[in-house]
């Protein structure tokens, strides 16, 4: 077969350019948009995916991580009596105030009480054992190296958080949060730096690490240990549905969700009339060759395929430059310590609505094909 | 009709009886065709002359099947065409016709080789098939060396070969063409002239064409004149070159 419409698209790189770019750049936008709130609304689940537990237990209700309320610590020994728990460790999340000397004010900070052993679950993947051990020092708490600057210190520094002094033991990085800053500290520091009478040194949530980590033995474990009214109000989530959770709620309740989709709708919206500008004048560019392949019995649905193969090359061309232009955005995001994230099914999301765009730009260009009678070259 | 004497001629591969077209613009009614019949015969060269306007090209786009009639009937091949929906029209005109134009209409993209190829695809017919149709039919108009070339790198006349090149290779029953020799100078003119008549006569083609080049009126086995959307005479030249008036039917 002679593929006419990759030949002609390139042989007439520059007519079909434009549509190639508006292609290209609304993959690159929804990529970068898509990467950016998963990046974003991400960190408002650092908590849990930078963690290695497998259960999350939390009081009943709890919509995003950092709307939890303390519960029972007594739920320990409800999930320690399940076989299937290989152990479980608390949690202390706290609302406070920084001050530092620094001159920045106050600064509304996300105090994290973590146990620091060296294979503890809470930031297992954000921490590693070096910095865990600083934590045991008394007042000592790891903050995320870019925001040193919205603390105003430096490492060594030292701060108060609700009143109490604390110091800066080291840096990390993928710790920063949503809405405010996260200061890691022991639990044993966290319990001190908590004015609130009412949570009574208790945990906010309890995690747990299983035997067995694959997906159906963790649902199938968080089935089995869900509320227990011997123990209090808890409820258990898996990480992943935990983590799930409080990134939809940040995403829908912030009225983010709206503004992405209207963002997205927007992008394809001018992607699609650019492209198919472009392409109804590549019709009408050759419709009298069209129309001369048609009066040797070429079908018009034969034409018309011929129009979306070549608005699907316009996308695939576009869909490759977005691809490798959004890796190397990404990859500079990552190394500015920018939040932004993509998945595999986000990723083939946005390869499907960038192809989606320049199908639909193509099935606009076909209607240009009508055009192409044959009856009218014998004039 | 009467025919020379010398040979009895096949029966014809296109006929139109009493057709009528008119056209219709706004408020006005132009009347193209009136009531006219012809048949056009297997392995000639066929040409349909007169000035511009004279409906010698709706004509042609009536009995190749691409414009309705509206009154009377075209049987080409024994297919009344007025009888076939789109689609079938369609397929009609793949398997049996071939057209050149006056502008060549050739894909700015593709090769000599490649625009002779493309349309044998739809045919049904094998890689290998298209491949050698497709040189067969441009060593016939005598661009074979020149088949790598695309159509900016060709001339206005080797276009237009690459042109009938496209058209033969389907190997048609009916060969239309439209002005084949307006858009070259003499000699090109000439040469398309030539391919044309031998096509005719080597492969038995239904060979219809309009034009008002002089050329073509002198090296056509059969001349049409119309005017007014009637046809005027109908001449057969003879092999010699000397002409014989024929009535008209």
């Amino acid at each position: 077969m002679v593929a006419l419409a990759r030949k002609t698209l390139v042989h007439e790189w520059r007519r079909f350019l434009p549509a190639v770019l508006a292609v290209g750049f609304a993959g690159l936008l929804q990529l970068l948009q898509a990467a950016l709130v998963l990046g974003i609304f991400g960190s408002a689940s650092v908590y849990i995916t930078g963690s290695s537990a497998d259960l999350w237990v939390g009081y009943p209700g709890t919509q995003s991580v950092n709307l939890g309320r303390p519960i029972d610590p007594n739920v320990e020994a409800r999930l320690l009596m399940d076989p299937a728990v290989a152990r479980v460790e608390p949690f202390i999340w706290l609302d406070a105030d920084w001050h530092s000397g620094g001159g920045t004010g106050g600064v509304s900070v996300f105090v994290s009480g973590i146990d620091p052993r060296a294979d503890g679950m809470l930031f297992a993947r954000a921490l590693p054992p070096a910095l865990r051990a600083l934590l045991n020092e008394p007042d000592a708490v790891v903050v995320d190296r870019a925001d040193l600057g919205q603390l105003g210190v430096g490492i060594g520094d030292s701060a108060t958080i609700n009143g109490r002094r604390v110091r800066v033991a080291g840096v990390a990085s993928g710790l920063r949060a949503l809405g405010g800053v996260n200061v890691v500290a022991s639990l044993d520091t966290a319990r001190q730096l908590d004015n609130d009478p009412a949570d009574g040194g208790r945990p906010t949530y309890l995690v747990a690490q299983l035997h067995d980590h694959a997906r159906a033995a963790v649902e199938a474990a968080a089935g089995r240990l869900r509320a227990d009214a011997a123990f209090g109000p808890y409820e258990v989530w898996t990480a992943r549905a935990f983590a799930r959770r409080s990134m939809l709620y940040w995403i829908l309740d912030t009225g983010a969700g709206a503004g992405v989709l209207f963002l997205a709708a927007i992008v394809f919206l001018v992607g699609a009339v650019i492209t198919s500008q472009t392409l109804v004048a590549a019709v009408a560019g050759s419709l009298r060759e069209y129309a001369t392949l048609n009066a040797l019995g070429v079908s018009v649905a034969d034409l018309r395929w011929v129009v979306l193969e070549q608005a699907l090359w316009v996308g695939g061309v576009g869909l490759l430059g977005a691809a490798v232009l959004g890796a190397a955005l990404l990859a500079l995001a990552r190394n500015q310590d920018v939040p932004a994230m993509l998945n595999p099914p986000v990723a083939l999301a946005c390869a499907a609505l960038t192809l989606g765009l320049a199908a639909v730009s193509g099935v606009a260009a076909v209607r240009g094909l009508r055009r192409a009678d044959p009856a009218t070259l014998l004039r | 009709m009467n025919a020379p004497m010398h040979h009895s001629p096949p029966p014809p591969t296109l006929r139109a009886e009493s057709i009528g077209k008119a056209f219709v613009s706004g408020k006005l009614r132009s009347r193209i065709l009136d009531d006219l019949s012809i048949a056009v015969e297997p392995g000639e060269l066929t040409l349909i002359a007169g000035p511009s306007g004279c409906g010698k090209s709706t004509l042609l786009a009536i009995l190749s099947g691409l414009l309705g009639v509206d009154s009377g009937r075209v049987l080409a091949l024994g297919h009344d065409l007025g009888q076939l929906d789109a689609r079938a029209l369609e397929r009609f005109r793949l398997h049996h016709t071939g057209f050149v134009f006056q502008g060549f209409n050739l894909f700015p993209a593709l090769t000599a080789r490649e625009q002779v190829e493309l349309p044998l695809h739809y045919l049904g017919l094998s890689k290998t098939q298209v491949r050698e149709r497709a040189v067969q039919s441009l060593e016939e108009v005598g661009l074979a060396p020149r088949m790598h070339l695309r159509p900016a790198e060709l001339s206005g006349g080797e276009k237009q070969r690459v042109a009938i090149a496209r058209a033969l290779a389907k190997q048609p029953d009916l060969l239309f063409a439209d002005e084949p020799t307006s858009a070259l100078d003499a000699a090109n003119g000439q040469t398309v002239i030539d391919i044309l008549h031998r096509i005719a006569r080597s492969h038995g083609t239904t060979v219809l064409c309009v034009s008002h080049d002089p050329r073509v009126i002198h090296h056509a086995d059969r001349v049409l004149r119309m005017e007014d959307g009637r046809i005027l005479d109908d001449q057969r030249n003879t092999p010699a070159g000397a002409t014989a008036e024929e009535p008209s039917p």
